[in-house]
């Protein structure tokens, strides 16, 4: 038997080179734009048809989420339940989520029901009524979600941290309460609709095993759908709220939430590449000197993470954990213990290693699968990004120095801009 | 279709090998045979705890997740009722830096007294995030403790209380250890892009040198038939009520398992299933509904949870789900409702496929359930149901005397926002 020498690490590789797999862009007869990924080895497909008709578009609060889960409920021609059986029969699954700047449809098909499950999707987007009785059903079932997750210490944080950074009437700050929810109506609903899932707010990404024969039937269905309408300018209520330190009495819970962020800016400034990387640092992998402290030395929390979340059109620092009451504060003390050692000492090379090589990974794992790779070139484009950008960005990751590391955490990393929020006892 | 190779070295370890060339990445599975049903009554989450421990170093490897980072890679693990489940996907020109790793933890993990004192605070402080200062948190402490009197499925994989876990020794670790964590107690998949015999090459290099351990001998008390209904009333600081029926079901090997996977989808799995469509759409009982199996390897339980909407009383929502499981017992349901059901699972199967880490993890269960074909034959088991399967078994399955009722009562809260 061969007994290998355990005492020396086999030779690991670094990852010298990513290539983005292309994309090839058409338009359906329409207009409307398609990014089409042809990967993976099932004959499987996922459609993502994507508007800009998130918070930035809306007239009312909540109306974008209002309308994007009602859409399922009912055309002119189908019922709810119908439009669930020939979905649930053909296997697929078709959600509509809503993020804070995009309303989407997103379906999941084995190839061969492909165009059964099309032949839906059209009608949902070419007739929805939004019955009445359903969004009744809708508001309910929110106030009672809402309920639920209003009673979790880290929702609270999460919901203050955003609304101070961006303002309690900002699309990206604002939360709903059960008021909003009720002052929720159909007129608002079919406005906002006809308005916004129109061809100038809309792109779509087909991956999978796509072939000429997936886009003719994309074509044949989605090709003449939908108005033309006006291209959407989104709208900001700007805030000039100073940073502070918030704290919410919660006597009845065992942790202690803590968020600490601050405004940042898109993934287009020239200063995020870098300033990703130095997130990644403080809290953005396992390895990161949050973990490392608060978890891994320290046995404060199960979990702490620090991360640049990006909007389309801003983005903000978000540092967040869930800890003990009793180490509420001894937590919140080492969080800014790391933000100052950042800003007075440069990262050795060791640690800069590991997190190079971890990112280079994390692209690479994260270009695997034909979902995967359609999410990554959705994003660019989405943002307003090139691929030069994404290969700039794996530049900046094997290249940057420690001296501009800390150039950026002296710049973004103080104290005095942060918010910070402590839901707990 | 999964094509994969299998191997057994000398000291026991099972390997199995699947090709995929498709990823760049390589995915490292090492599934050891032990769970939260091995843990002694007053040690319980052990187990789990020990899942970070294998974290906190081994004999040539202080730092476990510094070499998974520097190679490019990213590592995990989960614990429940019947494994411990290792993973590490790594670029595939560092597949050998997992190999080390993983072998190097499985042939002489350091007994570190640090990491022992951090990571029970770090599981007691995951009990607190997950159990309980979460709204619902503890329904599943209720539920098994109600469904299960002598199998150790009766606490979960965290644990029963948070002290069972504080009060973890360090001989308690290595006891562990050596009676669990040894080749002829694990199942290693390499799956990714890899030749075969490179893999193997590689597998026998690293983990040919580790000793056997002693055979595992289970004697796992088994749970005898319920013989009438359970039912516990529960006051919690939550915002609204909500219901929990748990029944009995076969167990993971049994004939019966897939029909009764079915069972639960007719039940509600989608929205146009049964309980969301009548209950929650229909007559508005509820404000959400959900039914699903635990497949657990021992006898597992079939769930049926919902939150029922204001002013609706918890005995009336319970009534309306009698209702609907007293149909699925008289009548045979559509074929066409069955086949919709049979659709999805074929959909599920086929995207589960994409990923090589699920099919590493899945290829590990298999084995571990007897044979990793299974991960090819249950389409087959799944479209050979019929609709008097699923009409026999709701008779066995979904009756009173099988059943534990958990009622979840909101008291009031009075704290504001």
């Amino acid at each position: 038997m061969q007994i290998p020498d355990r005492t020396i690490a086999p030779l690991k590789k670094d990852i010298q080179k990513i290539v983005l797999p292309d994309v090839e862009n058409l338009h359906l007869d329409n207009g409307i734009p398609v990014g089409l990924i042809n990967l993976g080895t099932q004959e499987i497909i996922k459609l993502e048809i994507i508007f800009n008709a998130g918070r930035p578009f809306e007239r009312k609060k909540l109306i974008s989420r209002a309308t994007g889960k009602l859409l399922k409920e009912g055309t002119k021609s189908q019922t709810a339940k119908e439009i669930a059986e020939t979905i649930d029969f053909y296997g697929g699954t078709l959600s509509t989520p809503v993020n804070l700047d995009t309303a989407n449809l997103t379906l999941y098909s084995l190839k061969k029901h492909y165009e059964k499950l099309l032949v839906v999707l059209a009608d949902i987007l070419n007739e929805p009524i939004f019955p009445q009785a359903e969004i009744d059903s809708f508001i309910q079932n929110s106030k009672h979600q809402l309920s639920i997750d209003l009673s979790k210490n880290e929702v609270i944080a999460y919901r203050k941290i955003t609304e101070f950074i961006f303002g309690k009437n900002h699309p990206y700050g604002y939360n709903s309460d059960a008021k909003t929810y009720e002052a929720i109506n159909r007129d608002d609903i079919v406005q906002h609709f006809q308005k916004t899932y129109t061809r100038k707010n809309c792109s779509i990404f087909i991956s999978g095993k796509v072939d000429t024969q997936t886009i003719e039937i994309t074509n044949k269905h989605l090709g003449n759908l939908l108005p033309a309408g006006e291209k959407m300018l989104p709208s900001f209520e700007e805030t000039n709220n100073v940073p502070g330190l918030v704290k919410i009495e919660k006597p009845n819970k065992v942790q202690t939430a803590i968020r600490i962020g601050r405004k940042l800016f898109t993934r287009k400034h020239p200063d995020y590449k870098g300033l990703n990387i130095l997130t990644t640092i403080l809290g953005g992998y396992f390895g990161s000197r949050l973990m490392g402290n608060i978890r891994e030395d320290k046995g404060y929390t199960y979990h702490i993470f620090a991360s640049i979340d990006n909007m389309l059109h801003d983005g903000y620092l978000n540092i967040g954990t869930e800890v003990g009451n009793d180490f509420g504060n001894a937590t919140m003390d080492e969080i800014f213990k790391e933000l100052k050692k950042l800003r007075e000492e440069p990262v050795e090379e060791e640690e800069l290693k590991m997190v190079r090589n971890y990112l280079m990974g994390n692209i690479l794992n994260a270009l695997d699968g034909p979902f995967n790779v359609a999410d990554v070139i959705k994003s660019l484009a989405l943002e307003g990004l090139t691929r030069e950008d994404f290969y700039e960005n794996i530049q900046t990751i094997q290249n940057i120095r420690p001296s501009e590391l800390q150039e950026l955490a002296n710049k973004y990393f103080d104290e005095e801009n942060m918010w910070k929020v402590v839901v707990g006892s | 279709m999964i094509q994969y190779s299998r191997f057994e070295l000398q000291n026991g370890l099972r390997v199995l090998i699947h090709e995929d060339v498709s990823s760049p990445m390589v995915a490292v599975n090492v599934l050891y045979n032990v769970g939260a049903r091995d843990e002694s009554p007053e040690k319980t989450g052990f187990a789990h705890l020990f899942e970070h421990l294998m974290f906190g170093g081994s004999k040539n490897v202080p730092d476990f997740d510094e070499h998974i980072q520097l190679a490019g890679g990213d590592s995990n693990a989960f614990t429940n009722n019947d494994v411990t489940n290792f993973y590490d996907i790594v670029p595939k020109e560092n597949i050998e830096t997992a190999m080390w790793l993983e072998s190097d933890r499985m042939k002489s993990l350091d007994f570190s007294e640090k990491s022992l004192e951090v990571q029970r605070k770090v599981v007691v402080e995951e009990f607190k995030e997950t159990c309980l200062n979460q709204p619902y948190g503890d329904v599943w402490h209720h539920i098994a403790d109600m469904a299960y009197e002598v199998h150790p499925y009766r606490w979960p994989t965290i644990g029963k209380i948070p002290e069972h876990v504080e009060d973890a020794t360090m001989e308690d670790v290595k006891d562990f250890f050596h009676k669990y964590y040894h080749p002829n107690n694990a199942i290693l998949v390499v799956s990714g892009n890899i030749e075969t015999a490179e893999a193997f090459k590689l597998v026998k290099k690293w983990f040919a040198d580790i000793p056997s351990g002693e055979r595992l001998k289970r004697t796992i008390p088994q749970e005898p038939p319920q013989k009438e209904i359970h039912f516990r009333n529960q006051q919690a600081k939550v915002p609204v009520d909500a219901l929990y029926l748990a029944f009995h079901t076969p167990d993971r090997i049994d004939k019966d398992y897939y029909a009764t996977d079915l069972l639960s989808d007719v039940l509600c799995n989608g929205k146009s299933s049964r309980l969301y469509r009548k209950l929650m759409k229909e007559l508005k009982l509820f404000t959400s509904i959900d039914a699903y199996i635990t497949g657990n390897i021992d006898p597992g339980l079939l769930i049926i949870e919902g939150k029922p909407a204001e002013g609706i009383k918890l005995e009336d929502a319970e009534a309306a789900i009698w209702k609907e499981l007293e149909l699925l017992k008289s009548e045979l349901i559509p074929e066409v409702e069955l086949q919709k059901y049979k659709n999805k699972v074929e959909s599920a199967l086929v995207f589960a496929e994409a990923s090589i880490l699920n099919k590493a993890i899945n290829l590990a269960f298999f084995e571990l359930l007897g044979d990793a074909e299974l991960i090819n034959e249950e389409a087959k088991f799944y479209q050979a149901i019929n609709t008097k399967d699923i009409k026999r078994l709701a008779n066995k399955i979904l009756t009173r005397e099988n059943c534990s009722e958990l009622y979840y009562r909101a008291e009031p809260i009075d704290e504001t926002d």
